[in-house]
């Protein structure tokens, strides 16, 4: 049967074309940053670390004997996640098998309480010891995507959503106290110095506010948007943005002091230590810039783009670059080392207590890492186990 | 990076960016412009699978006559079928062919869609990588996401329906009429089938994606147009005469024939004719009688 033979055949590749067809569609989707995951960093307090997981739940590990306590999952905002459980805003991603409400913002814990903001655009607040939990933001229905972490300082709770918004809540009974509109998404984390807010948005603009009513003090702006956390010191604000360039601004007046033009965004929050400024950029490096000047001491080759914040431990800055590899920089003698290695990408700021650097990737892991030695180990994320 | 994400996907993804910020930073109608300059990139492919869908559905009412005629004899009815193809110039498997050729250039485009929307964070990390030097694409990201009061991130009813009757409509204008049940049958199940598994799927993404899928079945219906008329979309209102009905009226006269089926492109006589004539020759027919009236 020739003719029969034939259109089967054409039958055939055109049923061929649409399986490649959804599988293409469906499976690159999901595996290409369609859907959020989350990169929470950890806290340590009081020989507990607390952790966002990518369950969308708040972890809290004791730190001596690897007990794990989790709260329940963070809702979702009510919507669906589609057909494919791969849209896009609701948090609860398709992304690597958990599908809670991804938390990106790292946990404070300020008295007897922590507190987490989730990817459903909501901040709560959990008892400290009992991990249950006491007061939620809004207490109905949900902000956009709360991507940024949130800072707690003289009784106020401040944070950024995707909607421009900046919110500052009563940190007692998370109650809205005030609210500043910028002109694009926020992302990025605040930083508060004395009284005044500095927090950076899409909008390309650093703003400061004064953290007692959001009054606006003044506003930076660069070439591009904001997402990196600020580091302030002596009344200088460190920054950087998606236009390639480190700026250091004056905290009063907001005014520039200098610029540094790198090769990629600048994400993750700077550290500076003995006058020296160390910002991790895109573009797979550590640069070392004199905080009174901007000028270029060194840079360090990490070999794949630093997106995590970096931590100071004695006098080496630990930084963590994309393909798993923890570096150590000593400051004196301005050498990078490889401290230790891990098989997953690492997005997320790094946390360092007692000599152990936390690292939090996205498969349900906390890596424990001795800032010395360098040594390895493990603790699992995931519910129940 | 690997080979497809350093020549496929990197380039498409600046290009977006830089057409968007050319475009007065408007995501949307850098997709909607990528989409027009692919397409007409690819208008040589794309035309060659159209005529020959088109081919192969006038064909059809020879090939019926030759099963008919030699349905008991398979060798005869190949040779047949194969001289058939062979004189006309039509490859059964041409049209999907060219779309096997286009399936990566679109699955690129979807992909470089999706990256350059960096809907969530991780996305927009993952972004940085795929960027040129160019200043300009570090100033201009992360793009606007609204377009027309659409935010291009989130899922959209309404474009998810487009999707499916824009695509349902271009399917229905290049169906081929068969004179075989099982094929037809065929033909109606990816009639709907395509167009039903991609409004779900839109339901189900960004409408920035659907919004490509939307405009690419423009361009696609536009293109048939052009070459075919409104195909299968005029046949089946009603102005196609039913199947034994046709078959008759095929090989009973020239005159009879092409008046009212802007598809009828090739003349099917019981005359001998030279397979120079028998050749199917695109817009010509319809320009002719265009002339006519």
């Amino acid at each position: 049967m020739p003719l029969k033979k034939g259109k089967w055949r054409v039958g055939r590749i055109w049923l061929l074309i649409v399986m490649l067809l959804v599988i293409g569609l469906v499976g690159f989707s999901c595996v290409r940053g369609l859907a959020p995951v989350g990169w929470s960093g950890g806290v340590v307090s009081d020989g507990t670390l607390y952790v966002g997981s990518k369950e969308g739940r708040l972890v809290a590990i004791g730190l001596d004997d690897n007990s794990r306590h989790w709260t329940e999952p963070l809702k979702a905002s009510g919507q669906g996640g589609g057909l494919f459980g791969c849209s896009p805003a609701y948090g609860g991603g398709c992304g690597g098998g958990a599908s809670g409400v991804a938390i990106y913002g790292t946990p404070v814990v300020m008295g007897d309480r922590v507190y987490i903001a989730g990817y459903n655009g909501k901040v709560y607040s959990y008892d400290y010891s009992s991990l249950q939990m006491d007061d939620i933001y809004p207490p109905e229905g949900n902000l956009e995507p709360i991507v940024g972490g949130i800072v707690i300082d003289q009784g106020m709770l401040y944070f950024g959503a995707s909607d421009g918004m900046f919110y500052a809540l009563d940190a007692d009974n998370l109650i809205w106290k005030w609210e500043f509109e910028t002109g694009d998404r926020i992302w990025a984390t605040p930083a508060v110095s004395e009284g005044t807010i500095y927090i950076g948005s899409f909008d390309k603009k650093l703003y400061a506010l004064d953290a007692a009513d959001g009054r606006k003090k003044w506003e930076f702006e660069t070439e591009g948007a904001i997402v990196s956390e600020p580091l302030v010191s002596d009344g200088t604000v460190y920054i950087g943005s998606f236009d390639r360039h480190m700026y250091a601004i004056n905290a009063y007046n907001g005014s520039l002091k200098w610029k540094y033009k790198a090769e990629n965004w600048f994400w993750a929050k700077p550290l500076i230590y003995n006058g020296t400024v160390y910002a991790g950029c895109l573009d797979d490096k550590v640069y070392a810039l004199k905080a009174d000047t901007g000028d270029k001491l060194t840079e360090f080759d990490m070999g794949s783009p630093v997106s995590s914040s970096l931590v100071l431990f004695d006098s080496k800055v630990i930084v963590a670059s994309r393909d798993g590899v923890v570096h150590a920089i000593d400051t004196v003698e301005n050498r990078v080392k490889k401290l230790a290695e891990i098989e997953e990408e690492i997005y997320g700021p790094l946390c360092i207590g007692d000599g152990t650097v936390y690292v939090h990737t996205q498969d349900l892991t906390l890596h424990r890492i001795n800032a010395t030695t360098g040594a390895i180990g493990t603790v699992s994320l995931k519910s129940g186990e | 990076m690997n080979v497809w994400e350093l020549i496929i996907q990197q380039p498409v993804i600046n290009v977006l960016i830089v057409m968007s910020h050319y475009l007065g930073g408007s995501f949307g109608l850098a997709i909607i412009a990528l989409t027009i300059i692919v397409n007409l990139l690819m208008l040589k492919l794309t035309l060659n699978q159209i005529r020959s869908t088109k081919a192969m559905q006038d064909l059809q009412p020879r090939l019926a006559e030759i099963q008919k005629k030699y349905g008991k004899d398979r060798q005869k009815l190949a040779q047949e079928q194969m001289r058939l193809y062979k004189e006309s110039g039509v490859k059964p498997a041409g049209c999907a062919i060219t779309m096997l050729i286009q399936m990566p250039v679109w699955i690129a485009l979807y992909q470089s869609i999706m990256l350059t929307l960096a809907i969530a964070p991780e996305g927009l990390l993952n972004l940085s990588k795929y960027l040129y030097s160019w200043p300009i694409l570090y100033e201009a990201l992360p793009l606007s996401r609204s377009f027309i009061g659409l935010d291009l991130a989130e899922r959209n009813f309404i474009l998810a329906i487009l999707v499916g009757a824009t695509m349902w409509l271009q399917q229905k204008m290049s169906m081929t009429t068969s004179g075989d049940s099982k094929q037809a049958q065929q033909s109606q199940m990816m009639l709907w089938m395509m167009p039903m598994m991609f409004t779900l799927l839109a339901l189900s993404f960004p409408s920035g994606l659907a919004l490509f899928w939307v405009a690419s079945s423009v361009v696609r219906i536009v293109m048939q147009y052009r070459i075919s008329g409104w195909g299968g979309i005029r046949r089946g209102a009603g102005q196609e005469p039913d199947k034994d009905k046709r078959y008759v009226k095929l090989i009973s006269s020239e005159e009879d024939k092409s008046v009212d089926d802007v598809g009828a492109d090739i003349v099917i006589t019981d005359k001998q004719q030279k397979p120079g004539k028998m050749r199917y020759l695109p817009g010509q027919d319809r320009a002719q009688r265009r002339r006519k009236k």
